[in-house]
């Protein structure tokens, strides 16, 4: 045969022993947290057998759509959404410009202000709520006192990441007309960010309307004090109709703030 | 600017103009909202002034926290329950939701398919955790298998919904490559696919578990596992220099979680040696908080 001949396949890459050695730990670990967590595969064919899905129909929509039983403790969940977004967000705006090596006043502030953040934003929302309704008693007020610390936790840790990455060039020129530290922040940084901080405040918003669902679990306020107190009546039915009118609440909120997103960004 | 803004005797530029009363407007709409909203929640001047104090008086007392006695009552093995719950939980939401991104991927299924799959991950989504573990406790029985089954469930929803996207993503030469060598579909899908959506998917799964593993220590508040219903009890007792031990050990344990993840996300995203992101981004990677957010460009 003449012209030049196709050498041999190149050889396939073999998997070294590392990655041996990261999955069969992967492996076992997960085996393991199977047992320790009591994994029972035939759950998901038995879960359809369960005689309590009975309960879950047919929706009493009269009970549901009603003022005093549902939708006063939905609009109490609205509006401990709103207040704890403004409270976090407007928190987080100077503690953001505190935590970003761009615009903070000094490296102390900066570590400091990080590692506090990272503590708070490592306790789960619900820890918050169950611990502010033991501090300030159970109720709406509670739950949108542990709302604001969790959306600043959240909005800080988004926001800082956008003020990271804002063009220094700005905050330069700023500097150079020989500003003091808050007028330079206010016209060298503040408006090339101001966009996605808005952004930002509306995706807390929805998560915000998202977690507020559940506060009243805890005894928060909102509407999961009603999901819960009929959960215990057994009334599965009626809490599939505040399920669904959630649903459609939430998700209407979702689409018009990622409207509104889509705009700003 | 071909024809340019005439400029005002100064030399500047003149203002944008019609946004000052859109703003007034906007502002005014705000403060209503935010007035309103305040009316619902039981303020009193009084509740107000004093909430800081009982909050802070709530934390002075958990110090020094109780560890001895934490221990003795099982809370570090409560703690790695919560881990191994999101652990299994993930695996689970991952497994079901990796072949559900195909049948909603834009680019690989037709719209008939694309829009209930869509619909189905919108709906999981938007009921929380804690809901599901309501809903499933009856059937498991209290404990931690009804908290992994519920993560897993909620997981399929926002995992489906980030691996959809990395599928609409991909460069479609290879899919293309195997077509023409006569390859079925399902080979498309092995070789075309998977290898280029594989590190950001594994990447999500990661960014999943940490997430979860907060859910999961929330979830034993309900009685579905984990630290959770220590919480709870420690709470009820105001035996609070063991509700300290708790917290603490909770926020060391997330903390390392985060902490090791992301650098495994950081070193699938980036690989070993060269380092395409950019360099700003400390601990998450953009692509996913993009993701997350929604605010992908």
């Amino acid at each position: 045969m003449n012209g030049p001949t196709i050498a041999a396949r190149p050889t396939r890459p073999r998997p070294g022993a590392r990655t041996w050695v990261v999955l069969g730990v992967l492996i076992t670990y997960t085996v393991f947290a199977g047992r320790q967590v009591g994994f029972d595969i035939s759950t998901f064919w038995n879960v359809w057998s369960n005689p309590l899905w009975e309960k879950f129909w047919p929706v009493p929509w009269d009970w549901v759509l009603d003022w005093h039983n549902v939708l006063d403790p939905l609009l109490e969940t609205f509006q401990i959404a709103v207040v704890a977004t403004l409270v976090g967000c407007g928190l987080a705006l100077p503690l953001a410009f505190a935590m970003s090596p761009l615009t903070s006043p000094n490296r102390t502030t900066m570590v400091v202000s990080r590692s506090v953040m990272n503590v708070v934003r490592a306790v789960p929302d619900l820890f918050w709520a169950k611990l502010l309704v033991t501090a300030v008693g159970i109720g709406a007020f509670a739950g949108s006192w542990a709302l604001s610390v969790f959306s600043l936790a959240v909005m800080v840790k988004l926001f800082s990441e956008t003020v990271d990455g804002a063009d220094p060039r700005p905050l330069e020129a700023a500097r150079a007309t020989g500003g003091r530290r808050l007028p330079v922040i206010r016209t060298g940084v503040l408006p090339t960010v101001l966009p996605e901080y808005v952004a930002y405040g509306l995706y807390v918003f929805e998560l915000n309307i998202r977690a507020s669902v559940v506060l009243g679990l805890v005894g928060a306020g909102g509407i999961g004090r009603v999901i819960e107190a009929q959960r215990q009546y057994f009334r599965f039915d009626r809490v599939l109709g505040i399920l669904l009118l959630v649903l459609v609440v939430v998700i209407v909120i979702e689409q018009v703030s990622v409207a509104v997103r889509k705009r700003l960004v | 600017m071909a024809a340019g803004p005439t400029t005002g005797t100064d030399g500047r530029p003149p203002a944008p103009t019609g946004t000052a009363s859109r703003r007034m407007a906007l502002g005014a709409l705000l403060v209503i909202l935010v007035g309103w909203s305040l009316t619902g929640l039981e303020i009193t001047i009084d509740r107000l002034l004093g909430a800081p104090g009982d909050a802070w008086d709530i934390f002075r007392r958990m110090f020094p926290p109780a560890f001895a006695e934490a221990a003795e009552r099982g809370v570090v093995g409560k703690v790695f329950e919560s881990v191994h719950i999101a652990w299994i939980g993930t695996l689970i939401g991952a497994l079901i939701s990796l072949p559900l991104a195909f049948l909603a991927a834009g680019n690989l299924a037709p719209a008939w398919v694309r829009v209930p799959v869509r619909q189905l991950f919108n709906v999981i989504r938007a009921v929380p955790e804690l809901i599901l573990a309501m809903i499933l406790i009856p059937v498991t029985g209290l404990g931690p298998w009804a908290g992994a089954l519920a993560i897993g469930v909620h997981s399929i929803g926002t995992l489906g919904k980030w691996a959809t996207e990395a599928i609409e993503g991909i460069d479609e030469g290879p899919l293309e490559a195997v077509a023409a060598t006569g390859g079925r579909w399902a080979s498309g899908m092995r070789w075309g696919v998977l290898p280029q959506i594989l590190p950001v998917v594994t990447s999500q799964w990661l960014f999943r578990f940490e997430i979860n593993v907060r859910a999961s220590a929330v979830l034993g508040m309900i009685g579905a596992g984990g630290v959770g219903s220590e919480l709870v009890s420690q709470l009820v007792f105001r035996n609070f220099p063991a509700v300290g031990a708790v917290l603490l050990m909770t926020i060391v344990v997330v903390l390392t979680i985060d902490t090791v993840s992301a650098a495994v996300r950081r070193r699938i995203i980036r690989g070993a040696g060269r380092a395409p992101g950019n360099g700003t981004d400390g601990d998450r990677n953009a692509a996913v908080l993009a993701d997350l957010t929604g605010l992908r460009h």
